[in-house]
């Protein structure tokens, strides 16, 4: 199997909830990205709300797109 | 594992689709894994699969290959909202099963009216994480036994879990309960979710239904956050569960989300 490679990963926190079911993420840079869920965390009904620091995938096609991996506990 | 090579027709690059695991996929572009997917088997034994791809092409050649390798049925959750999810799921032929409304629950008990809200005669309520295991287990498995024998868990949204020699995974710090006599008869599960608390799961014993027990175990709860500040829980209503929403709107809970539970069968 050939060696692959995982897309950047970043911590941020949610600022806003958007339509769509997307979120307004603000990476610990300052940057902020518009994020979907991740499946993971919707079968598992995991809620993201405003202030949640949030580890974000980002695509690399488009960098300020992203999908939330994982929520930390606060 | 199973490999299935595939052309993405997004660019220059072909997509591998690969197996990494029994139920984990990879689309893997130029050495970089572009989408992934995922399926797992839930408490009650259905599989339930997620698929994160940047575009809908990966997400359809993940999803065939997911398919092609999978036994049906198969389930998945969206957010309702979530155009794109859902159109690249019925694109693979998934369908709606249920759907459940998230509402937010207001815990003020000037806007739920449940400030007079009284326990019937002879009930008592006993505060979150004060039950006695015993009895909860007791009442547990009195009320699963009725949910099995009438709508089943799979139309509930409350998540059941069972330990693995099939006793229930029960943490008595979650529950709130109303006793009665020596026994308890009704209990609701609040998940310490912080800023946010979920009514995880509201239940009375059929034989106690129609007598305000649930209300009072709502207004119980509910007051005893906003005492602590919290001013809005949340939970998941079954949309065909009439009785639980006309429970959760007449307190003024409004719904905020709703997902979507698709089948492939």
């Amino acid at each position: 199997m050939a060696r692959t490679t995982d897309g950047i990963e970043v911590e941020g926190t949610v600022v806003e909830c958007l339509r769509n079911a997307t979120f307004r993420v603000e990476l610990q840079n300052g940057h902020k990205v518009l994020a979907h869920i991740s499946g993971k965390i919707r079968k598992n009904y995991i809620k993201i709300l405003p202030y949640d620091r949030v580890l974000v995938e980002l695509s690399p096609y488009d960098l300020t797109r992203g999908r939330i991996l994982y929520r930390y506990r606060t | 594992m199973n490999s299935a090579h595939f052309t993405s027709g997004m660019g220059e690059h072909a997509v591998l689709i690969t197996r990494v695991a029994e139920r984990q996929w990879h689309a893997v572009e130029d050495d970089r894994v572009v989408g992934r997917g995922d399926a797992s088997r839930r408490p009650d034994g259905r599989i339930f699969v997620s698929i994160d791809a940047w575009h809908g092409a990966v997400f359809d050649q993940l999803a065939d290959a997911m398919l092609a390798d999978l036994p049906k049925p198969l389930y998945t959750v969206v957010d309702e909202a979530d155009l794109d999810l859902t159109s690249n799921w019925e694109r693979a032929g998934f369908t709606t099963r249920r759907r459940e409304w998230e509402y937010l629950v207001p815990t003020d008990p000037r806007v739920t009216g449940l400030g007079s809200v009284l326990p019937p005669p002879g009930v008592t309520m006993v505060a979150v994480g004060e039950a006695e295991e015993g009895p909860l287990r007791t009442l547990d498995r009195v009320i699963r036994d009725e949910v099995e024998a009438t709508v089943g868990w799979q139309e509930m949204p409350a998540e059941v879990l069972p330990r693995p020699d099939g006793a229930t995974l029960l943490d008595p710090s979650k529950y709130a309960v109303a006793a009665q006599s020596d026994e308890y008869v009704g209990l609701v599960r609040l998940a310490p979710v912080t800023r946010q608390p979920r009514i995880g799961l509201i239940a009375v014993r059929s034989d106690r239904h129609r007598r305000g027990i649930a209300r009072a175990l709502l207004a119980h709860v509910l007051g005893s956050l906003h005492r602590r500040g919290i001013e809005t829980a949340s939970a998941e209503v079954n949309e065909s569960n009439g009785a639980a929403m006309a429970l959760f709107e007449g307190i003024g809970a409004r719904r905020a989300s709703s997902n979507l539970e698709l089948v492939l069968r």
